[in-house]
């Protein structure tokens, strides 16, 4: 189930919110939406999922207009449950779908099998701990068996250790969803560890799609280099991109100075924290080294860069 | 209480049309009153928030007022005269729909407006239409719809202005409870006052009683 977009455009309040010539996204496979903060990435999902309709433009899904809404899933940011128990959220869904009792429950029990939450079937939705409604909330989604799957930062928001064992389990729940899903993420970790294909969007506007080690190896642009998490330096009169752990301290093929602001003691390593002409930049200390002093200028090198233009 | 309905028959007919009268008044206010709370609260529009401020002046507008404007529109040489309502019962409960339905529309939008706003768009995207979106929203925030429901009936059942303005308290056919109090203090009948309005409490009490057992219930 391939979605296409053609000029799609949203503005509110005057102003241009999605602004999209162009954009495939293939079918059956994981596609993470990456981006800052208000670049789009949730009124791309509610366009898909026609909560909100473009100004301009149209969407097409496996070449059949929007209209009427596909059978999809959506898991949305915000815990968004009825007062009711987890047993009657999964069921709402299914029996709006007109899906028959002993379907139900094959499709309930199973999912929430899948995502450890069997137990909590009788306990009230809206009463679930953070890590607790994530699990529900796919379920739900899960059960749907939906062709089209949308997760708007489903990990958001969770403790260290149920986000880390979410994200493990993750991609075996993508593969059962085996659907178009979208992941919306501003976490360029998620979205290479989830996602087959990425789309970067900034402002409103897709800079860079396709498959994600196309456009995670090699960001052109200095915004798809911000979000996709490299550090964007100077290095004499070209402007480059150095990939995430990717700067190291002392010397090598590409040299940079760094001004030490901060050195962080984070009790198995230390980091020191600093700038590179206008960049804030952190780097982590091998256990040999020596620790510079704040304010102190240091070499720091990357051994691979791409060039932006 | 039991003394006043057995040596006068009418004290029940009036209790029973007092109920009738309040009760479709009520109930049509709910009627249009969750929808255009729901729309209030889920859309944003020009000129919304000086709806609401209407409204809000509405929960708190006179009776008499009310009746005056009715009055005026009903009356045989008013612009709906020709509709021939005026002293009548479904004169009663045009005045007191007008009462009740600011109050259910103002609570019923505040009670929207606490759901999470993500719901409307969930129920959407699980394949649920407008009407069960409503329904399923509705079932919702069944505490605060009560809380409207209750505060738009005791309003309306305790006026005195709007009824006797556009009912006129005619003996066999408009005269509600609190219109007869009215006209038994006037008589110097003050005990027989006294207990028509111990009825119009009993009433009110019994009617917000069934309520509030629904909703605690539906809290458990």
């Amino acid at each position: 189930m391939d979605l296409e977009f053609d000029g799609v455009r949203v503005e509110r309040d005057g102003r241009v919110v999605l602004d999209i010539a162009a954009l495939r996204l293939r079918g059956q496979r994981t596609t993470a939406i990456l981006g800052p903060n208000g670049s789009g990435k949730t009124t791309l999902l509610r366009l898909i999922a026609g909560l909100e309709r473009p100004r301009t433009g149209a969407i097409r899904v496996a070449g059949a207009p929007l209209q009427p809404r596909p059978p999809l899933a959506y898991v949305f940011q915000e815990r968004v449950f009825l007062r009711q128990s987890v047993r009657e959220n999964l069921e709402l869904g299914l029996r709006l779908r007109r899906v028959d009792d002993a379907q139900r429950r094959v499709r309930i029990t199973e999912a929430t099998e899948l995502l450890g939450v069997a137990h909590l079937l009788d306990r009230r939705a809206d009463r679930l701990s953070g890590g607790e409604a994530r699990r529900v909330s796919l379920a739900r989604a899960l059960c749907l068996r939906a062709p089209l799957v949308l997760l708007d930062e489903p990990l958001e928001g969770l403790d260290e250790r149920t986000y880390s064992r979410l994200l493990d389990e993750l991609p075996r729940l993508l593969a059962a969803f085996d659907a178009t899903t979208l992941l919306v993420t501003h976490s360029r970790h998620e979205a290479l560890r989830l996602a087959q294909d990425l789309v970067v969007l900034v402002d409103g506007r897709v800079l860079a799609a396709g498959d994600k080690r196309d456009v995670a190896t090699n960001p052109r642009a200095e915004a798809v280099a911000e979000v996709l998490g490299y550090a964007v330096l100077a290095a004499g009169s070209r402007r480059v991109a150095v990939p995430p752990g990717a700067l190291k301290p002392g010397r090598g093929s590409v040299e940079f100075s760094m001004v030490v602001e901060e050195v962080l003691d984070l009790v198995e390593r230390r980091e020191i924290v600093g700038r590179v002409g206008d960049a804030r930049v952190r780097i982590g200390l091998p256990p040999d080294c020596e620790v510079p002093q704040r304010g102190s200028v240091v070499v720091v090198h990357a051994d691979r860069v791409c060039d932006l233009v | 209480m039991g003394e006043l309905f057995a040596a006068d028959p009418a004290a029940g007919v009036i209790t029973l049309r007092t109920l009738l009268v309040s009760g479709a008044a009520t109930g049509l206010a709910v009627l249009l009153g969750v929808p255009a709370g729901y729309a209030i609260a889920r859309n944003r529009f020009p000129g919304r928030t000086l709806l609401l401020g209407f409204i809000n002046t509405g929960m708190g507008m006179p009776p008499v007022v009310v009746g005056l404007v009715v009055w005026l529109m009903l009356v045989r040489s008013g612009p709906l005269g020709a509709l021939d309502l005026i002293y009548s019962r479904r004169a009663m409960v045009l005045a007191q729909f007008l009462i009740a339905t600011p109050i259910v529309v103002g609570f019923t939008t505040a009670s929207f407006q606490a759901l999470p706003p993500r719901l409307p768009d969930l129920l959407a995207v699980l394949g649920a239409g407008r009407v069960r979106t409503l329904w399923l929203l509705a079932r919702e925030t069944k505490l605060g719809l009560l809380v409207a429901i209750m505060a738009a009936f005791g309003a309306v059942v305790s006026e005195v202005g709007a009824s006797m303005i556009v009912g006129g308290n005619l003996e066999r056919s408009t005269r509600v409870l609190t219109t007869a109090i009215v006209t038994e203090t006037s008589r110097g009948q003050v005990e027989r006052a006294l207990a028509l309005g111990m009825v119009l409490l009993a009433l009110a009490f019994l009617v917000n009683l069934t309520l509030t057992v629904i909703q605690q219930r539906s809290r458990a």
